[in-house]
Formats: structure tokens, sequence, C-alpha cells
């Protein structure tokens, strides 16, 4: 086969490939990674670059304005390389942090941590230090040895950290051990230790000389299909000092999570993928160091929330078998690791948690969105909705909790939907078509030009193209002549806002395909929750607190996603809008070994329960793909 | 003695009607009502049934490309002149309703639209049964044809399709404004079915104007599953829903002389005998199975399998005391 050799521009890097390979698996072998939220289909139209040099061949796609083909612009994912190429990757298709502020995280989980003025761990109280942070850091002064004290270096230290804490077990590394006698005698005696639990023990991570105990910092991270979440807390006052969210890159490998695991059987797959999830994690890890001037070092832990499957992509553990009947994970208690083993750069002998999983298909994830909302602890019935790509429900309360997985797809993280994002600075989040002015009314978060449209942004579009009679209930657009609807290959398509209003100069539409897959994911949501109700002998009107997680930055309007049909019609009272679950999740288990101990007793609570066996499901998802649903007499109370 | 169940259901199906007299400001000889019943089909003593299933007669208005010569013997010499073979079925045959299908709109042949609007204008001068009229099946096409035939017919009363979840717009429009009746054409699936009749009736078409072909499956090919279905919207109808209470129309003509079972030549398999009769038997079984799954308008071809279904008919309504086996 010929090889042939292609330069990506801004990185300057130069990738051999067999030619007739796309232009975007030249990039990801190398390493390079452009944004591709549909893994390569052609849809999502986020993989463009633009052609310097060289011959390509390409196929049509609706995705590429006439102006963008005027200047050599090209989908990545649908042109192959035919000749040696010189490739631009334009900023729009790098991938891009997007930095979140506290005000837009801010939601409704109960018992947020709120920073304190704590500044070090010295409490004998066993309560004390049952609520301790998974690492944190102990300022020792320890007398130095005489004739009537000369016990070891090693015990002496155990006896100094046992004057704070009654740690009946206790472990140290060899490394840790063989240099401790240098450490303590260079150091005077004055020491921190780093202390890390481990399940039923506790292990010095880190012997440090003198006083570097204000200096401890941890990271929770949310590792979505389709985006990740990360935050950077300190670990002394509880309090977060930044908030970033990326997509996942390993998108380019697949949208879900059947073809990441379809993906990580091919040559290589397994180790890319697990290359893709380190390195999108590492380079946050590094904007947040920056950002906050911290060093690398003071990173002691890190603590991560994911789907099963994400789960298994980051430590490298083999997920096929998660796809195989009888679907059994590798493993669902993953023990505390060093970070290092896995490939996270932190401080060297940093430690690695995973919020434990249920099952192959209900992850750490929707564990730690239980603990967030304090469902295990609620006397009432109540239903957790994740409006993510693979849209854990889980039912229950403190006497039983069951929960599915309804594969929702990524359209409401903004992903596989032509004028998506996430929800960040510039996004489309709340919109009203006025009827009189005959005007498309939004507000972006942030309150700048919009971008894009995120997920709550969609859910209130359709409802308000609905409310207007600009949408039918099967989700197709109705031409009226005064709003700019025009025809495009994905259908008709609705401008919501013209190129020159916004600030990527371009239009921000809604078509046809588009709200084909709204339409769907919000159907296996409803229809997930439906059957998980029905399973149980239970009902809609029997749930007391309905809890909403999912990436919407801080608004997601109810009324709206009932006149789509993705949430039931129900008093709006009864719903809860909690955000990032998940994430809020892992920061309480990071910032507390009890809250640890608390989700592995959820994840031993939680059924699970398998949609995909359940013969009414197929029929309850197609009786949802209507607007509201098709048996209306469910949503009687929805006036439009 | 066991003892016999009756159930009462509580919902009833909407009476579609089709066909105008002078009276109603048509000229048909007579008004044809399907539906109405409150009961599960000939359960006479559940409830009422009071119109007994059609049967439909099909021409077309070409020379059907793949009816076989079984069908041939008995329309061939009308085959291309529509106009005769309706004349033929009404007269030779007695039928009480003709279903034409305008094939010869589709983009491949490409029949002048015009010509096809006043081919339906002729049939309805020529004979004075009620009339459906059906499309090609490209929606582009019918969507030109069809609202200019339905306009011809305008006050005929006519039974126009049909319509499907994708395309169902521009002819419901026009069968609302001349005062026809629609079919309504869903998958094999209840739910389309009823979102196809909620979008319907939400342009305005009164639910008691939409019959509802569920599309069904010829005799050993997906029958059972046509079957379940069916009996399933039914009794969705008659629990009150009335979005799914439409009367069936079931195309037993076309779906059987599709099977292998009807088609193949004896020369092929000479142990299933002669295909002229294997042929009609398969489409009276198809049908016969249609009529107990709640099927009120049968499209059928063969004349000889309309007498045997007419007969099924008029036995089962005999004996309203229960189901009279033949």
């Amino acid at each position: 086969m010929e090889k042939l050799k292609v330069t990506f521009y801004p990185y300057n890097q130069t990738i051999e490939v067999e030619k007739g390979k796309t232009i975007l698996s030249a990039a990801a072998a190398g390493g390079i990674y452009i944004n591709s939220a549909c893994g390569g289909n052609g849809i999502c139209g986020r993989c463009k670059v633009i052609l310097k040099k060289g011959v390509v061949s390409t196929k049509p796609s609706g995705m590429l304005s006439v102006k963008e083909r005027e200047n050599n612009y090209y989908l990545a994912c649908l042109t192959t390389v035919q000749s040696d190429l010189e490739v631009e990757v334009p900023p729009e298709s790098r991938l891009s942090f997007d930095n979140l502020s506290q005000e837009e995280l801010s939601s409704q989980v109960k018992n947020f941590s709120k920073p304190t003025q704590q500044s070090s761990y010295k409490s004998s109280t066993a309560e004390a230090f049952k609520n301790l942070p998974l690492v944190f850091k102990l300022y020792l002064e320890l007398p130095p040895p005489n004739l009537d004290d000369h016990i070891s270096d090693l015990e002496r230290l155990y006896r100094q950290i046992r004057m704070y804490h009654d740690i009946p077990i206790m472990q140290t590394g060899l490394a840790n051990i063989r240099q401790l006698a240098e450490t303590l005698r260079l150091a005077d005696w004055k020491v921190t230790v780093t202390l890390g639990k481990r399940d039923g023990t506790t292990e010095i991570i880190l012997i440090e000389p003198y006083d570097t105990s204000q200096r401890n910092y941890g990271l929770a991270f949310d590792i979505g299909t389709t985006t990740i979440c990360g935050q950077l807390v300190n670990l002394n006052t509880k309090e977060v000092l930044s908030t970033k969210m990326i997509y996942n890159k390993q998108a380019v490998f697949g949208p879900d999570v059947i073809t990441r695991i379809v993906y990580a059987q091919q040559d290589n797959g397994l180790e890319k993928l697990h290359q893709a999830a380190t390195e999108g994690i590492n380079e946050m890890i590094q904007k947040f160091i920056q950002e906050k001037n911290i060093d690398l070092n003071d990173i002691t832990c890190i603590l991560c929330s994911g789907n099963t499957t994400m789960i298994h992509l980051l430590l490298r553990l083999n997920p096929t078998y998660i796809r195989k009947e009888p679907y059994v994970p590798v493993a669902n208690f993953i023990p505390a690791i060093s970070a290092g083993e896995v490939g996270i750069k932190i401080n060297p002998r940093g430690l690695l948690f995973c919020v434990p999983s249920v099952s192959s298909y209900v992850g750490g994830d929707a564990v730690a969105g239980v603990l967030a909302c304090g469902m295990d602890k609620e006397k009432e019935l109540c239903l957790l909705i994740d409006i993510g790509t693979n849209g854990e429900l889980v039912l229950g309360n403190r006497d039983f909790l069951i929960s599915c997985a309804a594969s929702a797809g990524p359209a409401f993280e903004g992903s596989g939907v032509t004028s998506g994002m996430r929800a960040t600075v510039g996004a489309i989040q709340k919109t009203r078509i006025n009827s009189f002015t005959k005007k498309v009314e939004f507000s972006t978060i942030g309150g700048l030009k919009p971008c894009g449209i995120c997920g709550s942004g969609y859910i209130d579009i359709l409802a308000q193209m609905f409310k207007a009679g600009i949408l039918d209930r099967t989700g197709k657009i109705i031409n009226q002549k005064d709003w700019h609807i025009r025809d495009t290959q994905y259908g008709k398509e609705f401008v919501l806002v013209e190129k020159q209003d916004t600030a990527i100069n371009a239009d921000i539409v809604i078509n046809e395909v588009d709200i084909e897959n709204l339409k769907r994911a919000k159907a296996a949501i409803f229809a997930g929750a439906s059957i998980l109700l029905r399973h149980m002998g239970l009902d809609f009107k029997d749930v007391k607190k309905i809890f909403i997680a999912g990436g919407f930055g801080n608004y997601l309007d109810i009324q709206s996603a009932q006149i789509i049909g993705l949430l039931p019609d129900l008093e709006k009272e009864r719903f809860i809008f909690v955000g990032n679950s998940s994430l809020y999740g892992a920061r309480k288990i990071l910032l507390s070994c009890a809250d640890m101990d608390k989700a592995k007793e959820i994840a031993c609570k939680i059924t699970y329960f398998e949609l995909s066996v359940e013969p009414g499901y197929m029929e309850e998802y197609i009786a949802a793909l209507f607007f509201p649903h098709t048996d209306l007499s469910r949503f009687s109370n929805i006036n439009i | 003695m066991i003892k016999e169940v009756i159930e009462n259901l509580p919902g009833l199906i909407h009476t579609v009607e089709v066909g105008a007299t002078a009276q109603q400001g048509g000229t048909r000889s007579k008004v044809i009502k399907v539906g109405g019943e409150n009961a599960l089909p000939f359960l006479f003593k559940e409830g009422k049934i009071p119109n007994p299933p059609v049967i439909a007669y099909e021409i077309w208005d070409i020379k059907p490309a793949d009816w076989p010569q079984a069908l041939g013997y008995f329309y061939s010499d009308v085959w291309g002149d529509p106009l005769e073979w309706a004349e033929k079925v009404v007269k030779e045959y007695k039928a009480d309703l003709l279903c034409l299908k305008l094939m010869g709109a589709h983009p491949e042949l490409n029949r002048d639209i015009d010509e096809e609007a006043k081919l339906v204008e002729n049939i309805l001068k020529k004979v004075n049964v009620p009339l459906i009229i059906i499309g090609c099946g490209d929606d582009a096409r019918d969507n030109l044809v069809l609202p200019l035939c339905s306009q011809v017919a305008k006050g005929e009363r006519c039974l126009f399709g049909e319509v499907t979840q994708d395309n169902y717009k521009t002819l419901t429009a026009a069968v609302l404004a001349d005062g026809h009746n629609i079919i309504a054409q869903s998958p094999i699936d209840i739910n389309i079915a009823k979102q196809l009749n909620i979008l319907i009736s939400e342009l305005g078409l009164e639910l008691n104007r939409i019959v509802i072909n569920p599309t069904v499956g010829a005799l050993g090919y997906g029958l059972e599953y046509t079957y379940s279905i069916m009996e399933r919207l039914r009794l969705a109808g008659l629990n009150q829903d009335k979005t799914v209470a439409s009367p069936f129309i079931g195309f037993a003509g076309q779906e059987s002389w599709r099977a292998k079972e009807a088609r193949a030549p004896e020369s092929e398999f000479p142990q299933w005998g002669k295909e002229g009769r294997r042929g009609y038997v398969w489409e009276m079984v198809t049908a016969a199975t249609l009529l107990l799954a709640g099927t009120d308008i049968l499209v059928m071809r063969h004349p000889q399998a309309v007498e045997k279904v007419k007969r099924y008919i008029e036995e089962f309504n005999k004996d309203k005391e229960g189901l009279c086996l033949l």
C-alpha cells in the first residue's frame, strides 16, 4: 500500500498514512485531535479542516457552506488522502477547554460543601477522621530520638500520627521508607505526611520536609461519554478553585459506549482510547495548575466518576465483556491505585480513586448522582434522571434503589446536532419565540453573543417551535412565512439567529435531522423511566421527587421539557434540577471518606434492570417518538 | 357446562360513510357504511355490529405489470382500459365498491396527471358504485395527482389514500376541502397508527373520515403479526381511545398475489398443484383471516375469492348467535 505524508498545522506534525485513509483517521493515528462528535460518520460537521496543499477525494456534505467550500474547507472524516497533504486544523475544530464559573455550576444539590476555614486535619475524634478527605496532609514535629526514646524512624512517624488520629493499620511504600531517615534528619524532624485512605488501611503516600500542609489539592472528574468535567478542589478548605469541561477525545472513535467497546477490540484500539482519556484529563490538569499557579506535586489525588465503560477505558481494562451476554465488567469496585500507573499526571505518588459501579451499564456516575441528591436517605419515592448520552435512571428511596440505562445519544449534550455546543459561555440556554414581534428572543450563558445551542436551549426551542406552530407532533418543521425557514439536504431548517448577530459568523439553526436526534433522545429517556416504573408496579404520579441531572449549566425549563415529552406531566414542585450530579457526587466523595463508604453502600444497594431485554421497551419508545407523546392523555395538563 | 363469557366494551368504532347519493350531493347509487360497532368482529352477543364488512374490487389505470395469468383470465380483456374494467366488475361481478389504483402516475410510467384526473371523472360517470382512489405510492407524484382527483370527485365522498406519517398534509388538506374520506397507512405499528390519526385530525379532518390501513401481510407472510396488531388497535378503540377507533381497510389481494405460493407455476412445484387455484385460495384465506381481525373494507382481486369471502360474511351475519363455521 502506498504511504503518503500528511502534515498538520499549526502542530507542524507529519504523519504517514496509507493512501485512501481519511484525514480524520490520519490525525487520530498521530495523536492529533480534531473535534468529531459523530465518530466520523459525516453527520456532525465538527471536523472541518483547511486543505493547504495536495489532492484529496471527498464526499458531498451539507455541513460546509458554499463559502467554506470555496476556501478549501473539507470534513476530515469524509475526505481521503490521495497525495501528500498539508492540512490546517482551524481553531473551531481543535479540542477546546471551557471554563465554568462557580455561578454557572451552582445547583440545588443538597449538602453542597461550603468552603471552610479549617486549615489542617489535626483532630482526634473518630467522627472527624471519617469526614476527612480521601487524601489529607499532616504537619508533624517529631521529637528527635535519644537513648531513652530510640524507636525506629518509621515507628516514630506512626506514633506521632497516632497522636492525632487513631489509625490502627498504616502502611508505607518501600520507596518512602528508603528515603525516610534522610528526610527526617535533613528537615530537622519537621515533616509533612500525606495520608491516603485505601479501603481499610491508611497509607503514607508522601513524606515531605517541613510544612507543606497548607498546599493540598485534589481533583474530581466526571468522565462522560461525550464530555469530561473536572474540578480542582482545595482539600484543606474544601473550596472549588476551578471547573472545566472538554469534549471527550474518545468521540473520534465512536459516539457511544458500544462503538467504543467495538473499537477497543481492534488492534491497539484499547490503548488509543485509554490515551485519549488520559490525555484529555492531563491537559485539563495542566490548565488548572497554570491558571491557579499550583505545583503539580501538591495535587495528591484524583477521584473519577463515570459510566462503567469510561472507567474501563480510563484504566485500560478490557471492556469486551461489557457488551457480551451476560454483560460482565472486569471490575465494579476499583481499589485505590497509583495515578501514575494509569498515566494521570499529578504528584507521582498521588492516588486515583473511582466511584464504584453497579453493573456494565450503570456506572459510578449514577452512584455519585444518587449520593449527591441524597436519594438513598429519602423516605419518599424519588427518580433521578440523568439527561446524558447514557441516560442513567435511578428509582427508589432509602428502602430500595433500581436503575437502568436508556441510551439517549449525545444530542442533549450539544453533540450530533448542527448548532449544538456544551453548556458554556455563549451557548443559547433559553429562548422564546415571540409571535407578535415575529422574533426569536434568547439568552446565552454569560450574556455574550451566541455561539451555538446547548441542551437546555434545545429543549426550550423545541417547545417554543411547537407552541408557535412551527413544529408538528412528529418533529417536522412547518413552513410559515413569518419565519426564516429554508430547505436543506437535512430537511427543513429553522434559522434562530442570523449570521451577523452571532459570535461565530454562521447562522444558528435547527434542522429536521437535529430534531429527529433530539426526539429520539427524549423518547429513550421517557420510555426508560416509564418502563422502570411499570416494572416496579408504580406510576409517575407515585414519584414525589424527580431529580434532573445533566450538563445544562444553571437552567432548565421544566415546562418546556414537559411540552416536548422529555419529562412527565407532574406539578413543577416535584422537579429538582441538580445539574452535573456525577461531578458533585465525585467531589463529595473526594472530600469525605464517609461518603466513599456511602457510595459503596449505594452501589451494592442498586439493583440493575436491563432495558434491552424488556419486551415492552421498544413499543414504549415508539409511543414516545411524538410530541409530547402518542398517548396524549398522559400529558393532559400541558397547555400550549 | 362452561359458562359463556360475555364482555361489553365501552367504546365505539367510528362510522365512516363512503359514497354520496344525489340526496347527499353526489351521484352514487348507494352509500357504503363501515364501522359503527362496539364489539369485536362477529361477536354479536357482545354488542352491536350494524355494518357488515365490504369488499372492493381493485382496478388499475394501466395494465398491471405483475398480475399473474390466474387474474389475467378474468381481466386481460379490459387491461389498459380502466373504464371497461370498472364496468365489467360492477356489471359482471356485482362489485359494491371499486378501488382504483392510479399506478400510471408513478414517475417511471409518468402518466399525465390531468389524464388521471379525467379518468376519475369518467369512472364516476361510467359506474355508480362508491369509489376508493389510491395513489401510486410515490409521495411527490401522489401529492400532485391525488388533489386533482379529489377536486374532480368533489361531493362524491370517495375514500382517498394513502397518507403516511411522512406525507399526510397535502392529501388531507385536499380531502378536507372536497368532502372525502382518507386512508391512513402505518407500518404494522399501533403507535404510529395512532400518531397518524392524531396528526390528521389536528389538520381538521374529523376522526369519522379516517380509515386505518394497518398494513397487512398475506398468509405465511406475517398474517399473524398483522392480526395481533389489528386486534390490539381494535381493543384500544373499543376501550374508548377515540384516536384509534377507526375502521380498517385491508389490501388482501395485493398482498396475497405477491406470495410465492400464489404465483409459482405448477412446473416449478408440481406437488403444489395448479397455480390458478392456489392463488385464489391464498387470497381467500388471507381475506377471511383479515375479517376475523376486524377488517371492514377488503380490497381484493380474484372474483372467485371475492365470491367465497362474500359467502363467509353472509354466513357469519346470518348466524348472529355466534360464529358459524362453513
